[in-house]
């Protein structure tokens, strides 16, 4: 940001501070005087809305920690002290579980923008790549923090997903106990699981969602025109179609928050359980290792994924493509060659690629919460292909695909 | 086109898949807030179930407290006396009879409702079955079960009515016992919403106010 426009501050405190630290040009270069595109629509509430949920997991959570014990047993005895002996312990706890799964909501709908208005372009990449690494990590918090409830899904949850590890060539069954810190899920695993979750995988978030912004505000907000607002400024040097961030995208970013608080309320307040997806019925039984469920299904933002390595009948291959599906998204910015941005002057081809990877992805996401059946494997494979198949065609159709010619400036 | 993918994906997790089981259950005619039916349930439940199954996440203050009785009453009502410190635990009053008894460990029926929900308690209770032919009680929601009809004589004394009615409390008071939270948190959501609603009304405003000098 040039300094031209701001003069050195007259409050006095304020001009001690700022001589020691750089309170009002760090406040301007990321809000007061961070331009943006003045043409976001509904889909760019998502992102502040993910800072929102972020803020709240941290917020219960702390408080959570405060009751319950990482321990095998009396970990699903202290969760149900939360809910019935501490104070506002239910709604703590409510608001945790639902703010997991609106997490996902959330991030999947954001990165559902990007692949609209291709915010991974150029040069957005390094946007795309951390955003993707908080993805993972977010699904390994997710994960880890599913555990300790230490109810049978929990448990059995973790005994399948760490198992996989085991397909690993030579090495897999020494690291599947090294997770472990046992032979089988136990109270190693779970104490390791509560550091991890509420301590080490935090941090990392909280670090790549700093560099994740600093990377954004280093290169500018995309917008649904997917058209650069620097290259037309004004005399002062300010972008024509940029506003700043606050008050324009504060405010409207508080009243989507207001909107999202509404709906989760709702669900906090009277569908805690989420219909049997948020917290799962069998995980109201305790762990039980010597009782495996009938059914054991993943929390509901895995079950794409875990879909994908049931579709494979080898389990290696399966733990491959698992992780090939989550994998590839990191090479978008690559796999797309088109120069046009938005979805609004994009070919036929791209449109009919992106709606197959979505119904793909909707299709898995429901194939990974049912019962495994010979047709439902059958199906599973066929969107297992079409998933792939996105990010294999892309490359060759995006290079020479009929662009609509793109506007000089947003519309 | 784009907003129906984002309606998809937040409708999908609420589509709530049907539990499996051998036969249909039967809606559980409960309503939480007859507190009549929560004392009859808890009435019943420390006559009829409390020897072996353990309802161990609840206090009996607790229950005293939501219900609508004095300590003294409920030490009365389901301790029978007993000189329990009110803010017991409710364990069963037969320790060691499940193994010995009935060869098996009895479930603690805290999170039974939550677990299995009410419609299951209730198809449950009213499901056993005598087989006239090797003269043993079985239950057609869970066959081979150890679990004896307890409520047989119940069932046998008393109006088919009477006896549903009674089913019915019991389900009632262990859907109470799942969650005793459930009425309160009820109650207090729509406040938070409609709380919720005024703000962005507000937020709204001064949103439109802000905006009014963006040309589009």
């Amino acid at each position: 940001m040039s300094n031209a426009t701001h003069e050195r501050p007259k409050n006095s405190i304020l001009a001690w501070i700022d001589r020691r630290y750089p309170l009002v040009s760090t406040w301007n270069a990321h809000v007061g005087e961070y331009y943006a595109p003045k043409n976001f629509n509904f889909w760019y509430f998502f992102g502040s809305l993910a800072l929102l949920v972020l803020v709240n997991q941290f917020i219960t959570g702390i408080w959570l920690t405060m009751s319950y014990k990482p321990s095998a047993a009396e970990a699903f005895n202290s969760i149900e002290y939360i809910m019935r002996d501490v104070d506002w312990g239910w709604l703590i706890r409510y608001m945790h579980s639902t703010g997991a799964s609106a997490f996902f909501i959330v991030i999947y709908l954001h990165m559902m923008r990007g692949l609209l208005y291709g915010s991974y372009k150029e040069p957005r990449e390094l946007v795309w790549i951390l955003g993707m690494f908080i993805f993972l990590v977010l699904m390994a918090e997710a994960f880890m923090g599913y555990l300790l409830p230490w109810g049978q899904m929990s448990y059995w949850g973790a005994q399948v997903i760490i198992s996989l590890f085991g397909a690993i060539p030579v090495i897999g069954h020494d690291l599947a106990t090294w997770v472990r810190g046992d032979f089988i899920i136990s109270d190693a695993t779970l104490n390791r699981f509560f550091a991890l979750h509420v301590i080490a995988l935090p941090l990392v978030l909280i670090v790549l969602v700093f560099m994740h912004i600093v990377a954004l505000h280093q290169v500018g907000s995309n917008n649904p025109d997917g058209v650069e607002i620097k290259k037309y400024k004004n005399d002062k040097g300010l972008p024509i179609d940029g506003i700043a961030f606050h008050p324009y995208y504060t405010i409207k970013d508080s009243m989507g928050a207001i909107v999202f608080l509404f709906f989760f309320a709702f669900v906090v307040f009277y569908m805690p359980e989420g219909g049997g997806f948020f917290l799962e019925p069998p995980n109201f039984e305790p762990a039980n290792p010597l009782k495996t469920p009938d059914h054991i299904a993943p929390v509901w933002y895995f079950t794409p994924f875990y879909a994908i390595l049931r579709a494979i009948p080898d389990k290696l291959m399966g733990v491959i493509a698992m992780g090939g599906s989550i994998a590839v998204l990191f090479a978008m910015p690559w796999l797309d060659r088109c120069k046009v941005k938005s979805i609004r002057y994009r070919g036929a081809s791209y449109k009919a690629l992106l709606t197959m990877f979505v119904i793909s992805f909707l299709v898995l996401g429901w194939l990974g919460t049912q019962p495994a059946s010979p047709e439902l494997t059958k199906l599973a494979r066929i969107f297992t292909a079409t998933y792939f198949l996105f990010f294999i065609i892309l490359p060759f159709t995006s290079v020479s695909e009929k662009t609509k010619p793109v506007p000089e400036r947003v519309s | 086109m784009k907003k129906l993918f984002g309606l998809l994906l937040f409708i999908l997790p609420f589509v709530s898949v049907a539990a499996v089981h051998g036969v249909e259950l039967e809606k559980a005619p409960i309503n939480l807030k007859d507190k009549a039916s929560l004392q009859r349930g808890a009435i019943l439940f420390s006559n009829y179930c409390m020897a072996c199954h353990s309802i161990k996440y609840m206090r009996y203050n607790r229950i005293a407290r939501d219900l609508g009785w004095t300590d003294d009453e409920i030490v009365k009502k389901m301790a029978y006396g007993q000189a329990k410190p009110v803010d017991d635990v409710m364990t069963r009053m037969l320790p060691g009879v499940d193994m010995e008894v009935l060869g098996t460990h009895v479930p603690d029926l805290s999170l039974m409702a939550r677990l299995k929900g009410p419609d299951y308690i209730y198809t449950f209770l009213k499901g056993f079955e005598y087989d006239k032919k090797t003269k043993t009680w079985d239950n057609k929601v869970l066959h081979g079960t150890v679990m004896p009809n307890v409520l047989e004589g119940v069932q046998r004394y008393s109006t088919k009515e009477q006896f549903n009615q009674d089913v019915a409390d019991i389900t009632n008071f262990l859907e109470y016992v799942g969650e005793p939270i459930k009425v309160k948190r009820e109650s207090l959501g729509w406040k938070v919403m409609l709380f919720l609603f005024i703000f962005f009304i507000i937020t709204y405003l001064l949103k439109k106010e802000y905006w009014r000098d963006i040309k589009h």
